[in-house]
């Protein structure tokens, strides 16, 4: 798969001898679903402010699409690459109406009028937002405002995106609507990193797994791996996802992702005397 | 509740009684007896029982999204309501500029408005207008002698003809300069608004504070909202002293969080490649001869008004 971002040992500090973040090397090749796990304070929002262009790290070195970021011209090669959705709404939420909202980031990319009235209209579209467009964003719900986050970014047409817990605040049914667009997303090719909390989300979608403890990526590998190691998980104060218990303790291999491939495993086994 | 008298609130009250003594002095002397005070009563408890709006900043904002004349072009808007501002100021009788005010405001209630909310809103204003009337009304003087007189400090307070004629003039203007800018900014969303000024060339650095200002007034409102409400279900607001404390406390956090939320909004702002400047793709409403004659023709009246004295 072809190489996006590349973290090369890098830190970051928001006060002098305190690391936010120490060491960190990684890359994200297109496509990926990632989830990045972590408790509080362990690093991840640095992590996706380093990647998205609005921190610039003080040792190491960031290169996306195989150009190292160094000059201002770099970070706005790489803002514009890699999009990023913050965990509250009301942070990014800018404008008087939603359209004009979701206009702002492809205006910054200084296109054509008519280019972005037709990027607006796209994402609009996409996420069932255009009976919304004249809307104010102050009259929103929490799940409405997601997505109003979820197409500004997109608007911009990025390779990478990054989501810092777009499920918190969200009700169950917004959460489900929410993982329809990440798999809608996928499916269109986009690399995902998703910070949670959520384990099971973790379990349930992402191809691999970053744990983030203390400033240090602590771990990084298939969910399988990751989750296997009891004490990695309680060291970040995670614990096993149900359904990979579950697995593990009817002996399935391989384990179930979802709910209905549980299903589907037990009932074979039932079938069969 | 305590501090209200038959759910009528504090202020409100001060505002009726102002209204009910303007009211009176504006017309005594210029219709018989009863009708003064009758007029001035009734004028009195409309203003006391409407009561003022709170929230008004939001209510404003809601109706304007909410307007009938929305879609209206807002380049025309603003024109049309400062051109109507420009003449009513012009006016040298009080009857034209009570036009304007009975024509814009019956505008805003056709633009959806409703005319207690409208009433809400006015009373905002009115105890300042009624205020500066009172003030050019009545005048102290060594000896009585106007049509009505009130002894006070070893002299009189003194309402004549002349200062009657100048305050109905200057109450009139400020009620028909009040309706133009109520007329505006009840049809007219502040984005577009913001719109309409980048298109005359105003300072750009001042519009992007105004569009920043805009949207977190109203993440300003709810964060204190939260935090009065989590506040006053840990008895903050129990007996006067404990509530100043409680809202000194409420501001001294607010403005703790409004620095911590500007720099996340500011990273939020240029991890969307955001560089200095901010811009918005706006929607354009075309100008439409109908919606120039609803300026044109009161305009036309007023120039008419003005050409005959007025």
């Amino acid at each position: 798969m072809q190489e996006l971002l590349r973290f090369e040992d890098v830190s970051y500090a928001y006060e002098p001898g305190r690391d936010a973040l120490r060491g960190l090397t990684l890359s994200v090749a297109a496509g990926e679903r990632v989830a990045v796990l972590g408790s509080n304070g362990a690093g991840k929002s640095t992590f996706f402010l380093l990647a998205g262009g609005v921190l610039t790290p003080a040792a190491g070195q960031i290169v996306f699409e195989g150009e190292p970021v160094r000059r201002p011209t770099d970070l706005s090669r790489l803002r514009r690459g890699v999009g990023l959705v913050f965990q509250d709404p009301d942070v990014q939420l800018l404008a008087g109406t939603v359209e004009e909202e979701v206009s702002f980031g492809p205006m910054n990319l200084r296109l054509p009028e008519s280019e972005v009235a037709r990027r607006v209209a796209d994402a609009l579209t996409a996420f069932e937002l255009t009976e919304y467009r004249r809307r104010a964003p102050q009259y929103l719900s929490g799940g409405e405002k997601k997505r109003v986050t979820l197409a500004d970014v997109l608007a911009m047409q990025p390779r990478l995106l990054l989501l810092d817990e777009p499920a918190a605040s969200l009700d169950p049914a917004h959460a489900r609507q929410l993982e329809g667009h990440l798999a809608r997303l996928h499916r269109q090719g986009l690399a995902l990193v998703v910070a949670t909390h959520d384990v099971d989300f973790a379990w349930r979608w992402a191809g691999r797994v970053l744990l983030f403890q203390g400033g240090r990526l602590a771990a990084d590998g298939a969910p399988e791996t990751i989750f296997a190691d009891r004490a990695l998980l309680a060291g970040c104060g995670l614990e096993q996802p149900v359904l990979f218990r579950a697995g593990r303790a009817l002996g399935l291999d391989p384990l179930p992702r979802t709910v209905e491939q549980l299903e589907q495993a037990v009932g074979k086994e039932r079938n069969t005397p | 509740m305590r501090g209200k008298i038959l759910n009528i609130e504090p202020l409100s009250l001060l505002t009726g009684a102002l209204a009910a003594l303007v009211g009176w002095s504006l017309l005594a002397g210029s219709l018989p007896r009863p009708w003064p005070a009758a007029l001035a009563l009734a004028l009195g408890l409309a203003l006391a029982l409407g009561g003022h709006s709170h929230g008004s900043a939001v209510q404003i904002d809601r109706l304007a999204h909410a307007s009938r004349w929305a879609d209206m072009n807002a380049a025309l808007k603003t024109l049309g309501c400062c051109g109507l501002l420009v003449l009513t100021l012009c006016c040298r009788t009080p009857w034209p500029p009570l036009g304007v005010f009975v024509y814009t405001a019956a505008l805003c209630m056709a633009g959806g408005a409703g005319v207690r909310r409208y009433l809400g809103l006015m009373a905002l204003p009115a105890a300042f207008v009624l205020l500066s009337a009172a003030a050019l009304l009545w005048r102290w003087a060594p000896a009585p002698g106007g049509l009505a007189d009130l002894p006070l400090a070893g002299g009189w307070l003194v309402l004549d003809a002349a200062s009657q004629a100048l305050a109905r003039l200057v109450l009139a203007r400020a009620l028909g300069a009040l309706g133009c800018l109520y007329l505006l900014s009840l049809s007219t969303p502040l984005p577009e608004l913001l719109a309409v000024l980048r298109q005359a060339h105003a300072p750009a650095l001042l519009l992007d504070l105004a569009v920043l200002i805009y949207r977190y007034i109203f993440l300003m409102l709810d964060t204190a909202a939260r935090m009065r409400v989590a506040a006053a279900s840990r008895l903050g607001y129990e007996g006067a002293g404990r509530s100043l404390r409680t809202t000194g406390l409420v501001y001294a956090n607010l403005l703790g969080r409004s620095f911590a939320r500007a720099r996340a909004c500011q990273q939020a702002m240029e991890s969307r490649g955001w560089e200095g400047q901010i811009r918005f793709l706006t929607r354009r409403h075309p100008v439409r001869a109908g919606h120039i004659a609803l300026f044109a023709a009161p305009a036309a009246a007023l120039l008419a008004a003005l050409a005959l004295g007025g």
